[in-house]
């Protein structure tokens, strides 16, 4: 048992307290989640856990020509490195620090790891009436071969502010890092926040991200994930919807070569009246890899008038490329909206010929039609520098060289 | 410049195109009429390589080239152009990018610079002004949502930024009110060199009027059963496809 071991013989050696212990006690009798949980029914981890991982991280000092390589060169950036944060932006209205103890719903054993060990992440306060101009960069980078790395990182937002973030996991090294992120945002009333998560990795990487929102009235909350690298990506994207007029947006964009696994849990918990959610994952599969998708909406009975859209549309585009979707819809109110929709195709045929008649490759053509595929969910984004990377990403994963501004 | 000899085509066993023989020569203009259903837009599909058709036999030789050996995109390279009957909607891409890639993929076949975004701007307005087209229409989405007749000036549109050798029209005019028509067959009119040629596919004597052909032919089941020079068009208009469609079928029963 590689990382279970790992684990055990680590914590033997450090002190957490005792409510920490016993949520730890916890976890190693359950284990990780296995295949037979419903909800890691298609995600086995199995291969993920049975690697040996190193878990004190070493805390490397990291080149800022490095730094600038994988920022998108906003100017407000939180960086860590190995879990130690190296550089916070001073900004009016925004109290940023490094890892700080708060309570969460430790729904699965995942979380409870991550409560019991987690000493690393950041700690957002935005107060209220702040309205950011520019988006906040969080970086996370790491040397450690083969690290397993634990964040919890939590943001609160004060009532009718407005902020952006994109984040960013590093691997410094090509090996099989295993991270297991988790983040908490409360937004508080009439608030607009928005998450932009480039999960983009090395090719070896593992990550699960655990997100849960918590929503108050009139707050508006988007949240963006880009997969492109990583060989296996689970994220678990929860909402709560406590107060009405909530808006809760999802686009996710997935590009998945060789044996990458990419796996889309999100819940949407409507549990006041007159709010929204929207979600819209696109997928788009090569060679073997492998996508899940499960989107769950529960409209709680108190909770009339709720708008919910979701979609999930997958391109397969080799014959050993597979998608496992699945809505989930629980609705214990009478006055509701709720439209749902899967799609799995291939690329139409006509618009390939269309394309490769005026002379664009036939590589070019696919390119261009995958990307007019996801467009659609990338176009929700409205960080201009997250567009044009997610574009380029797509460009290169695809292999063409293509100049989407004209 | 293209030589189609005995050309047959089919779909899943089924044979839509019997033995096509055409011969097109820079500085001409074909007229290519016929029924619903000849196998008119099936012999275009073929021509710049539509692979869902499959070639039972006979040849295509374009500028000495044998033509069924290349891509669809290298057909292209070598100046095919095909407006289609039903053009595609391609959602997510605009139509100056649409028209910049294809250009870019040209020019890089062609062993070309890129051309500077001034000067590929520069061209699309006066290809614009040429046809009347509206400038906002850059930035919309390939033919989603375009009527039928802006899908068809966008095929002409794209033509004349590609500056084909030979350009297949399959029912351009369809769909083009009469202004339209007469905007665009204008355009195709003043793209007309010594050295390029066009076939047009229609079932309207009107369009004729307009872009005189050297030649028409009659395509009926698969094959070309009657060529005549303008006044066949004239002729066909006045008297239908019977007096002609009966004996050829008489004649391959
Ligand atoms: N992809 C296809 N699958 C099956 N049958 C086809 C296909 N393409 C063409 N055909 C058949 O081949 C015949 C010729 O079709 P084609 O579209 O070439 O006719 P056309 O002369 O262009 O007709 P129209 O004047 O209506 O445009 C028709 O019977 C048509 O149904
Ligand atoms: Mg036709």
């Amino acid at each position: 048992m590689g990382l279970i071991k790992n684990i055990k013989s680590y914590s033997e050696g450090i002190q957490i307290s005792a409510e920490k212990r016993e949520i730890l006690t916890s976890f190693l009798s359950n284990g990780f989640p296995t295949t037979k949980d419903e909800e890691w029914k298609y995600t086995s981890l199995k291969k993920v856990i049975a690697n040996e991982y190193s878990i004190e991280n070493k805390g490397e000092i990291i080149d800022s020509s490095i730094i600038e390589k994988y920022s998108l060169g906003l100017k407000n950036k939180i960086i860590f490195s190995d879990g130690k944060l190296i550089n916070t932006p001073i900004i009016k209205g925004v109290n940023i620090n490094d890892f700080s103890e708060f309570e969460s719903a430790n729904t699965d054993s995942i979380l409870q790891l991550n409560k019991a060990l987690s000493q690393n992440g950041f700690t957002i306060s935005v107060e209220k009436n702040t309205v950011l101009e520019s988006p906040i960069e969080i970086l996370f980078f790491s040397t450690t071969v083969n690290g397993f790395s634990q964040y919890r990182n939590q943001i609160s937002i004060g009532e009718n502010s407005e902020v952006k973030f994109i984040e960013r996991l590093q691997n410094l090294n090509n090996s099989a890092s295993f991270v297991n992120h988790f983040t908490q945002i409360n937004c508080a009333k009439n608030t607009k926040v928005e998450y932009n998560k480039i999960q983009n990795n090395t090719a070896e990487s593992q990550l699960i991200d655990t997100m849960n929102v918590y929503q108050e009235q009139d707050s508006t909350c988007n949240i963006n994930t880009l997969i492109f690298g990583g060989s296996f990506i689970r994220n678990n994207l929860n909402f709560e919807q406590n107060g009405s007029n909530c808006e809760s947006n999802m686009n996710g964009v997935s590009i998945l070569n060789n044996n990458q696994l990419a796996d889309n849990h999100t819940f949407v918990d409507h549990k006041s009246a007159h709010c929204r959610s929207n979600e819209m994952y696109k997928g788009v599969y090569l060679d073997n890899s492998k996508g899940v998708f499960n989107g769950k909406i529960m409209v709680r009975p108190d909770a009339q008038k709720i708008d919910a859209f979701q979609s999930n549309n997958n391109l397969l585009l080799s014959d050993t490329s597979s998608i496992d979707s699945k809505p989930q819809l629980e609705i214990y109110a009478d006055d509701v909206k709720c439209s749902h929709g899967c799609t799995i195709g291939q690329l139409d045929d006509d618009a390939l010929f269309y394309m490769r008649s005026r002379g664009i490759g036939i590589e070019e053509a696919k390119a261009v039609l995958t990307y007019a595929f996801a467009s659609e969910a990338i176009e929700n984004i409205s960080v201009e520098q997250v567009k044009t990377l997610a574009k380029k990403l797509l460009a290169k994963k695809l292999n063409v060289d293509l100049d989407f501004s004209l | 410049m293209l030589q189609i000899k005995e050309l047959k085509a089919g779909i899943e066993g089924n044979q839509i195109l019997k033995g096509i023989n055409l011969e097109v020569n820079a500085g001409e203009i074909h007229a290519i009429m016929g029924p619903n259903g000849s196998g008119k837009s099936t012999l275009s599909a073929v021509i710049a390589g539509k692979e869902e058709y499959e070639v039972e036999g006979g040849t295509i030789s374009f500028d000495g080239k044998n033509l069924l050996e290349l891509d669809p995109e290298e057909r292209a390279h070598n100046g095919i152009f095909l407006s289609f009957q039903y053009p595609v909607e391609i959602p997510g891409i605009s139509v100056s990018n649409f028209i910049k890639t294809s250009i870019t993929e040209k020019r890089k076949a062609q062993g070309l610079q890129t051309l500077p975004t001034k000067d590929l701007l520069k061209m699309m307005r006066e290809k614009m002004e040429l046809l009347s087209i509206k400038k906002g229409y850059l930035s919309r989405n390939m033919n989603e949502g375009f009527s039928g007749g802006e899908k068809k000036r966008n095929e002409i549109f794209q033509m004349a930024m590609l500056e084909p050798k030979l350009a297949i029209l399959d029912e351009t005019d369809s769909g083009l009110d009469i202004d339209a028509l007469r905007i665009v067959a204008n355009g195709v009119n003043k793209l007309r060199t010594g050295d390029n040629a066009t076939i047009v596919i229609t079932h309207y004597q009107r369009l004729l009027d307009y872009i005189v052909p050297d030649f028409v032919h009659v395509l009926h089941n698969g094959r070309i059963i009657k060529s005549g020079g303008k006044e066949l068009a004239l002729e066909l208009e006045e008297k239908g496809y019977d007096w002609i469609t009966k004996e050829a079928d008489k004649k391959w029963a």
